[in-house]
Formats: C-alpha cells, structure tokens, sequence
C-alpha cells in the first residue's frame, strides 16, 4: 500500500530534521512493539502452552520461554481423536464450498454484470438485503429442510446451504463491470457461443477477483463453526473448528490439547497468509466484512 | 437437434437466464425459501419435528415474558456498545498514526496487528479460555505488574461482558485497522500539503482534514460493528462451553437462539427470536443503505 497523505509529514521532517521528530519516531514506533507483542502474545500463548507437559500449563504459567517441552497432546490428538480426520474434512469441504461458492458467483455475477435481464434489478436488491438477514433466523428452517432431503452428516448438506455467497457474487458483478464490452463483441464476431465467450474471456479476465475470493471463501468455510455444527454430530465427519468444541466438551481440563488443537487449525493459515498477504487484506478491506 | 439446443442456449434472452440458474437456485432453496419458512414457524407450535400448530402470537408473547430473552437482548446491546467503545476510536486513531509516517516499518505493525482476525472465533474462545481462567495469564500479568487483585474472568457474571469485549478487541483491532487504512488512502495529499503551508500542526489536521473525510469508513465501520455485535455467538458458546455463562452473564440473542433450537428444541420459539433479532439487524442495515447505498463503500 502506497504511503501518500501524511507523506507531506516526512517532507516537513526532512526540511527540518529536528531532533524532536526523530524522538517522537522512536517512540511511536517503540510503542507500535509493545501494541504488537500484546496482539501477537495470545497466539505465543496457544502454541507454548500446547508444548507444555501435562498438568503445567498453570504451574508454569510465568515461564514465557519454556525448555520442557512435550508433544505428548499432539500424540493424544492424533491416538485417541479423530484429529486426522478432521484435517482432511476441514480440507475437503473447504475446498469443495470455495469452488461451488466460486461457480455460483461467477456465473451468477456475470449475468449480473453484463445482460440485461427483466427483473435484475429486482434481484439484485433481494440479494443485497438477504445480505442484512442473520444466519441465526434460518438455522431453524434450514436444519429441518437438511433433514428432509437427507443431508444431515454429509459434506453437501454443510456446503450447498451456504454457498450462495451474496457478498461474493456482489464483489464478482462489481469486478466483472470493469471487463470491456468491445472484447466480449469481438469473440462474438469471431463466432464464438457465450459459454466459449464465458470460459475462454470472462473467466481469464476476472481471474484477480477470482484467486481473492477463492482465499477468502476457503478462510471463510475454515474458520466457521455455526453451520458445520448443527450438520454434523458424528465425530468422524467433522471438520475442525467443530472438533474443536468436541474437545472443550469432553476435555473441559486438558488445556494442552486444546490448544494443540487449535494451533493446528491455525498455524496453517497463517503460513498461508504470509504468502497471499496483499491478497487477504485488500480482499477483505474490499469485500467490507460478512467473511468471517 | 444438437444445433438447435445450442442456438437456444445461445440466444440472446436465454443466455443470462443459463448463467443465473445456479446461483438463483441455491439462493432461492437455501435463502429466501428458509426466511418464509422461519417467519412462518415463528406462528407455530412444534411437537417433535413434524407435527406443529398454528399459535398466533403466542411464540411472541413467550418470548418477551423470558427472563433469559430480555437478559439476552440487554447483554447483546452492551457487548455491542462496550465494542463499539473500543473498536471505532482505538483503531481509527491506530491507524492514523501507523499513516502518518511517523512509524517506521508501519507495513509489518498493520500485518501483525492483523493476524488475530485470522484465526477462527472457536481459536479465539480456546485461547481467552486459557488466558482467563482463574490462574491463567491475564492475572498472574495484572497482579504481578499492577498488583491487581486475581478476578475470576470466567465465573462471575458482571466479568463475562467484559472478558468477550476483550476477545472482541483482540479479533478485530486489526481489521478495523484495515478497513480505516483504505479510508485513509483515499484522501487527497494535497490537502495536508495546503494545510502544512497555513501553519496548521499534525492535531488540527487530524481534527480538520481526516477525521471529517473519514466519516462515510467510520460509519461503515459502525453499521458494520453494530450488525456483527448483535449476533455475536462462537465467542460466548466457547467461552462457556455452550451456556450462558455465570448467571447468564455472557448470554447473547445468537446463543440463546441456538439453543432454544437445538437444547430446548423449541423450534417455535427460537424461530420467533430470529424474527426479533433479524428486525433488530434490518434497522441498523436500513441506516446502512440510507447513508452510503448498497454495500457501503461502492466506487
């Protein structure tokens, strides 16, 4: 992100390099440290603490750089807890609800963006205020119509209900306005038929928004714990955010596998992160929130 | 045949119709369909999962008589506002100061600061949990540097809305940061420079020349803050393992929905609460769309 506005400080700075300015620099930025550690420290905290042998999470609790260390709760997680298994439902219904949620964006923000169609408008307002409707009004509804059609325990049931993104086919439409009508005319003249025009056009040209959303609906699935609770009970189907309340659940002491837990479910975004990092936050700053 | 199928297909008004179906089907399945569905449940009564009569008002009236429902409804609007409190000034001001060039590597402070937002809420509630809990970190800190009395965080009511405004600032600080940061970008320099010309110090252009700008991303930001608070959940149902937490001190209209539902299996009633808390989240959209339009900050 380009630094601009107050850049104009920098300038008076270098015009007059008092020594005030300087200090106040050190400061600022010493103060920044401490912020940082502060919002840095609980996650230091979940993993040492996973580290921790059994029974010292508290005992030890002032000793911020332990040397004993133990993986005996990763051990457990993985012996006596379907952990493994919940990885890989975390990793599949991830990626299958970024890919249908992706499909039904696409193609939906495309006729959105790009035909003119009876009633768009309409629509188009009806998808913006479902947008205002708490999930907490439909789960009722939606748990009795997923057992209706069978889908309790079963990895569509927790997918398809949620995957008709309204901010994600929004952020699409908005993308897609910016794709010149010439180059769409021009494949047309060419005698392409629209879907060749989709695929071979459209799609290569949205693929920014595409990779952006893709990472945001796969934080998004990872990270949610609502819907995948009330559509899986059986352990074995679970995906790990809602592993994880099993645990608290049954573990209600063993605070160290808890947080083994956790930081498995974590670390792994986070090194995600730190390679897509202008792509996750500039996604987020554009898409406002609702990816949760 | 082939080629007729493919000349409708292609046709000119058939063509957005194809590409919409997907979305307009599981939108219409799984959103639209399911709001009807619950306003009317929140009419009726349920005898197991089939069987239901019409009641009136009944849920309604059930509803607002609950002890736990209006304890929910008050706690919801002071978490909301207790967030509110900390989570507009404290990133606004972090984030003006991390622009103001003031700061050296503001890059790196922004992506740490950030890093809470992407854990999930369940790793939020595990780890305040742990940091909480009675000889947890957060007290063995308090007392040992400010000589503060342990308090225990988890156990006593009037601490439960505080201990999940805590968690709230740890998780979103550094998105609040975010969204003030594309603010921030979008104010022409040219004005500080005109303002440094008339001798005005960093103070007054903050209060002058930001702050007023930045008003259209602050109120995003507390529409945004007011309709997450008001559905606050994964926070206090970790926190508390599911419940209310003491005295029902962490109850929120989002957990309390919850399990009414899937506890109680009052679907009636908890259909009635959606209702209610929907009703509650409809206005503050509605002043959402009243000042900025659509979705807030369209270009």
């Amino acid at each position: 992100m380009a630094e601009h506005a107050s850049d104009t400080l920098l300038l008076r700075a270098k015009r007059r390099p008092n020594t005030r300015v300087r200090v106040n620099k050190i400061l600022l930025t010493l103060f920044f440290v401490v912020l940082t550690i502060g919002f840095i420290f609980p996650l230091y905290w979940m993993v040492i603490s996973s580290l921790r042998p059994d029974g010292r999470i508290f005992v030890d609790a002032f000793d911020l750089f332990p040397s004993a260390l133990s993986i005996d709760s990763y051990r457990t997680l993985f012996e006596e807890e379907p952990f493994g298994r919940w990885i890989i439902n975390s990793v599949v219904q991830t990626g299958g609800f970024a890919i249908t949620a992706l499909f039904l964006c696409t193609t939906g923000g495309y006729a959105l963006a790009k035909f003119k169609f009876r009633g768009r408008n309409l629509l188009f307002i009806l998808i913006l205020v479902s947008q205002m409707i708490p999930f907490h009004l439909l789960i009722v509804s939606l748990f009795l119509m997923i057992i209706q059609l069978g889908l309790v325990e079963n990895y569509f049931g927790a997918i398809i209900p949620i995957a008709a993104s309204p901010i994600g086919i929004f952020f699409v439409r908005q993308y897609m306005l910016s794709i010149d009508d010439e180059m769409l005319n021009a494949a047309r003249v060419d005698g392409a038929n629209e879907y060749q025009i989709f695929f071979s056009v459209v799609l290569p040209n949205a693929r920014p928004a595409i990779a952006t959303l893709f990472i945001l609906f796969s934080l998004e699935y990872w990270n949610n714990l609502l819907w995948p609770l009330i559509v899986f009970r059986q352990a074995e189907n679970m995906p790990l955010a809602v592993g994880i309340t099993r645990l608290i659940n049954q573990y209600q002491q063993s605070y160290d596998l808890v947080m083994a837990g956790s930081t498995l479910a974590t670390l792994p975004i986070i090194v995600l992160f730190l390679f897509l990092r202008r792509q996750v936050m500039e996604g987020l700053a554009a898409t406002g929130t609702g990816m949760k | 045949m082939l080629r007729s199928i493919v000349a409708v297909l292609n046709h000119k008004k058939v063509v957005p119709l194809v590409f919409l179906i997907p979305f307009l089907t599981i939108f219409v399945l799984f959103k639209v369909y399911p709001v009807i569905l619950a306003v009317i449940m929140s009419f009726q009564n349920f005898q197991g999962i089939t069987s239901q009569e019409w009641v009136g008002l009944t849920n309604y009236e059930n509803v607002f008589e609950l002890v736990r429902f209006n304890q929910a409804l008050a706690n919801t609007t002071i978490y909301t506002i207790g967030t509110l409190l900390i989570l507009i000034p404290l990133p606004l001001i972090l984030a003006v100061l991390l622009d103001s060039g003031r700061v050296v590597q503001s890059t790196v402070f922004r992506t740490l600061i950030f890093l809470p937002a992407l854990t999930s809420l369940v790793v939020a509630g595990t780890v305040f949990r742990l940091i909480l809990a009675e000889d947890g970190f957060l007290n063995l800190f308090l007392s040992s540097t400010f000589g503060i009395q342990p308090q225990r965080w988890l156990e006593i009511s009037n601490l439960s809305l505080p201990s999940l405004i805590l968690v709230a600032t740890w998780r979103w600080t550094g998105i609040n940061i975010l969204y003030f940061n594309s603010g921030l970008v979008n104010i022409p320099r040219e004005l500080y420079e005109a303002a440094v010309i008339d001798g005005a110090n960093a103070f007054q252009m903050f209060w002058r020349i930001t702050l007023p700008l930045l008003r259209p991303t602050t109120l995003f930001v507390i529409v945004l803050s007011i309709i997450g608070g008001f559905q606050v959940f994964v926070e206090p149902f970790i926190l508390y393992t599911g419940g209310g937490g003491p005295g029902d001190g962490g109850l929120t209209m989002a957990l309390l929905i919850y399990r009414t539902a899937f506890t109680s299996f009052n679907f009636g009633t908890a259909a009635a609460m959606g209702v209610i808390l929907a009703g509650i989240i409809l206005v503050f959209s509605l002043i959402q769309f009243r000042f900025f339009g659509t979705f807030g900050r369209e270009e």
